[in-house]
């Protein structure tokens, strides 16, 4: 995890920056008492300065004449008042000597250039990025992007971590909760309740281990273009990312004992790419292939049950620890995400003849995955057991109906476009979407599972290999009433076949008009409205079932629910934007968005679902010397969703239904101002405010089961403030100094994180903290251009 | 026959395979977009618009468009784009004869720039939702007054340009749920390509999902066990721009779960605000994760034992 290791201890920076002032000073100095030589450079420049065509610029000397523009030395310091991870987010709040920005430049004979672009050097959110080439001939940038992604910190657990992938507790830890298990089993089971779990872990989590939840991603891209403004172009790609760190997994062992635990991310993902281009002034044609590989070097993550020392199985176990049964695995076998690999090919093509273009692509990814499968389960209690009149070990691999996953979907996109113009004035195209999914997954039958590696279930379940095609098909007729007003008129259809879902078919009908408009240089609209109309085929409740299970069982689920994805929907989206420009310096936006979908079909699931976003922004820039910008937006969002509780069977009890209405208001306000308040001095503030304020409400009708519903008014609710200011004064043209700060002020208030604790019913969590924070930083820097 | 059934895959596989003939054919027919300034008294050369137009020249000069590629590419400096300055330089007073592409219309500004610009990212601009809408390059770049660092923008990051007209989705940053944007992690075009692309919303891949692997790899499977609704789209579920709640989920769990599992015993029941009242009687399946505290796979899982997609 994360250190605060890596910031600048020594004041070497602090050093190099008073030396770097002194050099400015005394250039600027010089520099004043020749003004002539100065006059005659501005003159040379103004001649150096005539764009590229006019005459042969005069040559660079050889080698490279390098410039910076600028070179940032800093220095921060921060303050939090809690070990919230929101904090630190995305990026390194560390205190110390920073060198935030530093951007190299050189010019050398033959067009070459060199950029080299270095962002929070040597920080947890560094990027350095280079470029070297002829722009248009030959350019090779090479980028490294580190990105911190912090989950949570301080949270706390009983595992040690012995190896990689292995999460153990101490025997005598198991060994003593068992026994304290067991002896209350044997005395009386009701009485293995929360609160007499909670007293037997209480002291071992008083002394357990903190963990912070976080990843580093650190990117690295190579890219070479060949080319690139000739009429045939190659682009040579190779990128990779080690993702290491790790984040919260639920890794349960019943319905009674889920634990949360720090799943261990080791990832190397690699790519390559290889891409040729032919362009013409009238037509185009793009191909390539790209190959890319992703590698899980902790693909098993194997953990202890704190409960048990020992393994033991029966029938109950799965509800373990509890009255019904204090068994179950001794250790928990988990297979994290697998190891993969995709190949792509892709072409494109495109042209123009006469008043007719055309445009298509093609692109066919071969996904592949076959890690080797691992046992049912590592509970050896459950070897020998007696499954169909034989005896079986589902604690070996052998026993398996295959080996290894032997998982493949391949995906073919192709596309078309063709258009026209007719006359000035309007134009009309056609467009064609395919997209196929084919999962050439083998359907491997299981004779049965352990259920939280607890219990041998004998019943047969089988992979399914999911497949779908969709197509679109569609038109578009475009008119330019003026110059600059259009209308737009288009229809898509869209159809879907699934191979093993609830519906098979299904179409929409997508309707939609545009208008856009700047009919006078003050004003100028743009609006859309789009219908979508969803029909549907019949729809098989007991799909998922006879997909899955070797003898189906009944439909477990409502037969009048309908998954949202799949369902009948009529879908309203719209959009309306205006642009005022009063004056040349003012300016003020104000729009609307909607996304407003409706499940009439839909007896349980998913009803309802409105997006409604309003904004306004207004703009004040009189000139260079000052601009003034505030932003406003509020986003509307209602869901509607019915169910019914059900026991074994669905229930077709009215009484049992429960209904959930989901009602969300975020406001977000963003403020900014710059201005050279000063001769030498310019000030930057800006400020942002969001505010979410969700509510669920809950309705059971009295009579069933459930009888009583009580809604939530803590629906994720957060508030973020964020304040940001620095005040820049300019030394002389080589150099400025600035004093910046930063003030954030975070809350959350979330009904599932409420009450948090290491220890609830049913789960032993890491509860790390990624809630409520107030940080400020302040700090200076010097700027330099030479 | 819900569906169609056309082959239209094999006609477009078809057309595709004939485009670079129709392109070859096409190159006899003249070319279709021309200097926007018709004068016929031709052409002045650089340095004449320099002396008058001396800070654009100097800005110009740290661009590509003032360095030897665009040279050897062009013919007449200045007026590859404006077209012939002739009546201009001998009327300067005359703003009728003022070269001034922004008079254009949005589609012929394009032309001027397509004149070079029609490979890489542009490939295709024609027939893309933006150029549909009436913008044109002038709408996101400048080629004299441009404040980014990178592409020549008007505003002073590809992000902040995006975000001049695409307001929701400056909103959708700021919420507690987002990718790294805001903090210049990534970017708009880590995802989109602005200049066209024949993927709805202008996404870079050939279909959500895929777009998503490129930084969740691991999300890429196949598994041994799938989750139907998420190997169609990740969008099922998640909100890329930002979300109040974890995971930028549309909606928190586990009322996003039962959005579709309705089902008997566990999945059906309420879970409401009594069964977090009293902590010594909480639900397992709401505080926290909620059903990922044990359905922690729901991306797809490998192990034999997890048809549940949990532990």
């Amino acid at each position: 995890m994360r250190t605060k290791s890596n910031q600048f201890r020594k004041p070497f920076v602090l050093m190099a920056g008073l030396l770097l002032l002194a050099w400015a000073n005394a250039l600027a100095a010089q520099e004043t008492t020749q003004p002539q030589d100065n006059a005659q450079a501005t003159q040379t420049m103004e001649k150096e300065t005539a764009p590229a065509a006019t005459e042969a610029k005069a040559e660079p000397a050889k080698g490279f004449t390098f410039h910076v523009d600028p070179l940032v030395l800093g220095v921060i310091r921060t303050h939090v008042d809690t070990n919230s991870s929101k904090w630190e987010e995305y990026r390194d709040m560390s205190n110390g000597f920073v060198i935030p920005y530093l951007h190299l430049t050189g010019e050398g004979s033959g067009d070459r250039e060199l950029d080299f672009n270095a962002k929070n050097v040597r920080r947890e959110d560094a990027r350095y990025t280079l470029f070297y080439g002829v722009p248009g001939s030959y350019e090779l940038t090479l980028d490294y992007n580190k990105i911190p992604h912090r989950f949570g910190n301080d949270g706390h657990m009983l595992w040690t971590r012995t190896g990689p992938g292995r999460l153990e507790i101490a025997d005598p830890i198991q060994a003593a909760l068992q026994g304290a298990i067991a002896a209350q089993f044997a005395t009386n089971p009701a009485g293995i309740t929360y609160a007499f779990l909670n007293r037997l872990l209480s002291p071992y989590l008083a002394t357990a281990q903190a963990i912070n939840l976080g990843l580093e991603r650190n990117r690295f891209l190579a890219q070479l273009d060949l080319g690139r403004m000739g009429p045939l172009s190659w682009g040579l790609e190779y990128d990779h990312e080690k993702r290491t760190g790790n984040r919260a997994y639920g890794g349960s062992f019943g319905f009674s004992n889920a634990t949360e635990l720090p799943e261990p991310i080791d990832y190397d993902t690699t790519g390559a790419q290889i891409a040729g281009e032919w362009n013409t002034a009238t037509g185009g044609l793009s191909f390539g292939y790209r190959y890319s590989k992703f590698e899980n070097n902790i693909s098993t993550l194997i953990w202890d049950n704190p409960f048990r020392v020992t393994g033991a199985t029966d029938p109950s176990a799965y509800t373990a620890p509890g009255a019904g049964s204090i068994g179950g695995s001794n250790v928990g076998l988990a297979d994290l995400n697998p190891s993969n690999r995709a190949d792509l090919l892709f072409l494109k093509g495109r042209t123009r003849f006469g008043s007719w273009f055309a445009n298509a692509s093609g692109a066919y990814d071969m996904m592949k995955q076959d890690d080797p499968l691992l046992p049912y389960t590592l509970n050896s209690s459950i070897r020998g057991i007696n499954f169909n009149g034989t005896t079986f070990d589902p604690t070996t691999t052998a026993n398996l109906p295959a080996h290894s996953a032997d998982r493949k979907i391949n995906t073919t996109a192709l596309n078309a476009d063709l258009g026209t113009r007719f006359g000035q004035s309007l134009d009309l195209t056609f467009r064609y979407r395919y997209y196929d999914l084919a999962n050439k997954g083998k359907r491997i039958e299981f004779p049965g599972y352990v259920r939280f590696d607890a219990v041998w279930e004998g019943i047969g379940r089988v992979s399914v290999p999911y497949a779908y095609t969709r197509q679109n098909a569609g038109a578009e007729l475009g008119w330019d009433l003026a110059r600059a007003t259009r209308l737009g008129f288009s229809f898509e259809r869209e159809s879907w076949n699934r191979k093993f879902r609830e519906i098979k078919d299904s179409d929409e009908n997508i309707w939609k008009v545009t208008f856009d408009t700047r009919p006078v240089p003050w004003f100028a609209l743009r609006s859309s409205y789009q219908y979508g109309d969803r029909s549907i085929g019949p729809y098989n409740v007991a799909a998922g079932a006879e997909a899955s299970f070797v003898d189906p069982e009944d439909p477990t689920n409502l037969p009048a629910l309908r998954k949202f994805d799949e369902a009948a929907r009529k879908q309203h989206l719209y959009t309306i934007q205006g642009q005022f420009f009063p004056s040349d310096t003012w300016s003020l936006f104000l729009g609307a968005v909607g996304n407003n979908q409706k499940f009439d079909e839909s007896a349980f699931g998913l009803q309802k679902d409105d997006n409604n976003t309003y904004n306004a922004e207004l703009s004040y820039a009189p000139g260079d010397n000052f601009n003034f910008f505030l932003f406003g937006s509020r986003q509307d969002r209602k869901v509607d969703q019915a169910a019914r509780q059900s026991g074994a069977t669905p229930s077709t009890n009215p009484l049992d239904n429960w209904f959930a209405n989901i009602d969300e208001t975020t406001d977000t306000w963003g403020a900014g101002l710059t201005s050279n308040f000063a001769k030498r001095w310019t000030l930057d503030l800006s400020a942002n405010y969001s505010k979410s304020d969700g509510k669920v409400g809950l309705f059971s009708p009295p009579g069933g089961s459930p009888d009583v519903a009580v809604g939530f008014s803590n629906y994720d609710n957060v508030k973020l403030f964020s304040i940001l200011g620095r005040v820049d004064y300019k030394i002389n043209q080589y150099a400025k100094a600035g004093v910046f700060g930063r003030w954030e002020d975070y809350k959350i208030d979330s009904f599932i994180l409420q009450g948090l604790s290491n220890y609830l019913p049913g789960a032993l969590l890491l509860d790390p903290n990624y809630g409520d924070y107030r940080g400020s930083l302040v700090g200076v820097d010097l700027t330099f251009t030479f | 026959m819900r569906s169609l059934r056309l082959p239209i895959p094999l006609l477009g596989l078809a057309a595709l395979l004939a485009l670079p003939g129709l392109a070859a054919a096409a190159q006899a027919s003249p070319p279709p977009a021309s200097p926007p300034s018709q004068s016929v008294l031709g052409f002045v050369g650089s340095d004449v618009c320099a002396t008058c137009h001396t800070d654009v020249a100097e800005h110009l000069t740290a661009t590509p468009h003032g360095k030897g590629k665009f040279a050897s590419l062009s013919a007449h400096g200045c007026e590859t784009c404006h077209g012939p300055g002739s009546a201009h330089v001998n009327n300067p007073d005359d703003p009728a004869l003022r070269p001034r592409i922004d008079r254009l219309s949005p589609r012929e500004q394009t032309a001027v720039c397509q004149k070079c610009h029609t490979g890489g990212q542009q490939f295709f601009w024609h027939g893309s939702v933006h150029e549909t809408r009436g913008l044109s390059c002038e709408s996101c770049h400048s080629i004299h007054a441009f404040k980014s660092e990178k592409a020549q923008l008007k505003a002073a990051s590809t992000v902040e340009a995006c975000l001049s007209c695409h307001k929701d989705v400056r909103a959708d940053m700021w919420k507690n749920s987002h990718h790294p944007i805001r903090e210049g992690k990534i970017s708009c075009t880590d995802c989109h390509n602005p200049h066209g692309t024949q993927t709805r919303s202008l996404i870079k891949a050939a279909s959500v999902n895929e777009q998503c692997y490129t930084c969740h790899a691991e999300k890429r499977g196949p598994f041994l066990w799938e989750h139907a609704p998420v190997r169609e789209s990740c969008l099922n579920c998640h909100t890329p721009h930002g979300s109040n709640h974890q995971k930028l989920q549309k909606t928190a769990t586990p009322y996003l779960c039962q959005q579709c599992h309705s089902n008997t015993r566990h999945p059906g029941t309420l879970y409401d605000a009594t069964t977090l009242a009293d902590q010594s009687r909480a639900s397992n399946r709401i505080f926290n994760r909620a059903c990922l505290d044990c359905h922690a796979a729901v991306h797809g899982s490998n192990n034999p034992s997890t048809p549940y997609l949990g532990h």
